[in-house]
């Protein structure tokens, strides 16, 4: 179900990221590029990195070393305004993280209205085709406290997508979810991933990258160790790092 | 001891059958009732104006301690925020009410009623911002990232997401304040302005009856206070609407 482009949307060069007080670094020169319309996983053992280098593609983690291209534009670069490439990048979090003060319409049009100057109407179309997509059209009014995480995960790809991203950030999407709530949202990203979207996904979910992935990255210790298309990647593993984890998920 | 027992009920029996009389004599004789009611509204001009005051310097002063703490800009504002809050918090209202008006103002023809509102108004200002910096702060770090990552500046991601969500989290605190602000202000008497407070000592001192003046003058701080208790709860319900 791949279809790369060659164009390059995301460009990492020789990423480094030091938090303040560790000794080791948690991202230890990484260079990759992603391409339009490909489903990038990273997968690894807790503590490789893979987060924080989520993280970093969209500055929310800022990188202490190389360089991040996104569209051509440096945004580890001071001058760029990282707020307008953010608009570009949606991310969806392990905690859904939705704004629990506004019910699920207003989480949806909040960002369209305020950055990109959508008029109310035009925000609340949009959200509302999305919700539809997702089957929650009819919770429109509700609060997020009255939604399960399966539905809270959903709103928060909605949300995101309410910002025709050129790119989708998923960390850990279902890691917070009950078991029987994970295929709900697997599914919206599948459908996602079927209509071409550029994602990036760090998760646990294994028999899901093998399915939807393009590409799968294995990290540790803040290195990539090995990537591939996931026939080669899981039926194949060069390094025994790989190796090991693999027999450990699988 | 049958004669103690029958002082004491002639006491009583002498207390309300005099009631009336002292009632009359307090508040109705030469119009001294207006002794209080010119004092109500002193008090509630101070309240309310310091209120708003409290809120605005509250609020500044909280995002910048914020800012500070989450970005380490604005050290030179940080420190002088932190300065600010040491002083306030440290000195009895009373003394900054005096400070402001016989030293700070001691050369400028100010009214009196300005000198109070400002040295209320700074006075709340401190603690609110210390409220709402703890409001701040109990937001969950992800509504943060989640703002940003949608795009929202720094701004705009307090504006729109983290301070109505601390606000509605601290309202009973902030609305202890504010009832505590509303107290306080009795002691504008110290620097001769006729407030609820001093209006009840007035008559005290022309009628030399501590018990009526006093007690009217408690039962409508307390009635003040009581409709602000009813206005804050409603208020807080409406803000809970989203919590299902």
């Amino acid at each position: 179900m791949t279809t790369n482009s060659n164009e390059v949307i995301i460009k990492v060069e020789d990423l480094e990221k030091q938090f303040g007080g560790m000794e080791s670094k948690a991202l230890n020169g990484i260079s990759t590029e992603i391409h339009r319309g490909e489903v990038v996983f990273i997968v690894g053992p807790s503590g490789s990195g893979k987060s924080t280098f989520l993280r970093c593609l969209n500055l929310l983690e800022v990188p202490t070393g190389g360089n991040i291209y996104f569209e051509g534009i440096n945004i580890t670069d001071k001058k760029n305004n990282i707020n307008l490439y953010r608009q570009k990048m949606g991310m969806v979090f392990q905690q859904f993280n939705l704004f629990p003060h506004m019910n699920i319409m207003k989480n949806l049009i909040i960002a369209p209205m305020k950055l990109q100057n959508k008029s109310r109407e035009e925000a609340e179309a949009t959200a509302m085709e999305l919700l539809a997509r997702v089957g929650l059209d009819d919770r429109a009014n509700a609060y997020p406290n009255q939604l399960s995480g399966g539905q809270k995960q959903r709103i928060a790809i909605v949300r995101a997508l309410c910002m025709k991203p050129d790119v989708m950030l998923f960390d850990e999407p279902t890691s917070a979810l009950d078991p029987e709530m994970v295929g709900e949202v697997l599914n919206v990203m599948r459908e996602l991933a079927e209509e071409n979207m550029t994602m990036v996904v760090v998760t646990h979910e294994m028999a899901f990258a093998k399915e939807v992935a393009s590409r799968v990255i294995f990290m540790d210790s803040g290195t990539v160790i090995e990537e591939g298309t996931p026939d080669v990647f899981f039926t194949n593993p060069k390094s025994d790092r790989l190796k090991g984890f693999l027999s450990k998920v699988l | 001891m049958t004669e103690f027992f029958a002082m004491i009920l002639q006491a009583i029996a002498n207390f309300f059958i005099n009631l009336k009389d002292r009632f009359v004599f307090n508040f109705i004789e030469d119009d001294r009732w207006k002794y209080i009611t010119d004092g109500l509204v002193v008090t509630v001009e101070i309240a309310l104006c310091a209120v708003l005051l409290g809120i605005l310097l509250g609020f500044i002063v909280a995002i910048i301690r914020t800012a500070h703490d989450m970005t380490g800009k604005f050290k030179i504002l940080n420190f002088i925020c932190r300065i600010y809050l040491t002083v306030i918090r440290g000195t009895p209202v009373v003394i900054q009410l005096m400070i402001i008006y016989f030293v700070i103002f001691a050369s400028f023809n100010v009214e009196k009623i300005l000198a109070a509102f400002i040295a209320f108004g700074i006075n709340s200002g401190a603690y609110v911002a210390e409220i709402v910096r703890g409001g701040i702060m109990s937001i969950d770090k992800g509504q943060f990232e989640a703002g940003r990552s949608l795009g929202f500046n720094y701004a705009q991601t307090m504006i729109y997401i983290i301070i109505p969500q601390a606000v509605k989290n601290v309202f009973p605190a902030l609305c202890n304040e504010f009832i505590v602000l509303l107290k306080e202000t009795s002691v504008s008497g110290y620097i001769a302005m006729q407030d609820l407070t001093k209006g009840g000592d007035i008559i005290r001192s022309r009628t030399y009856d501590a018990f009526m003046p006093l007690i009217a003058v408690a039962v409508i701080y307390l009635a003040i206070v009581m409709l602000l208790e009813y206005l804050f709860g409603r208020l807080e319900r409406r803000l809970r609407t989203s919590d299902h």
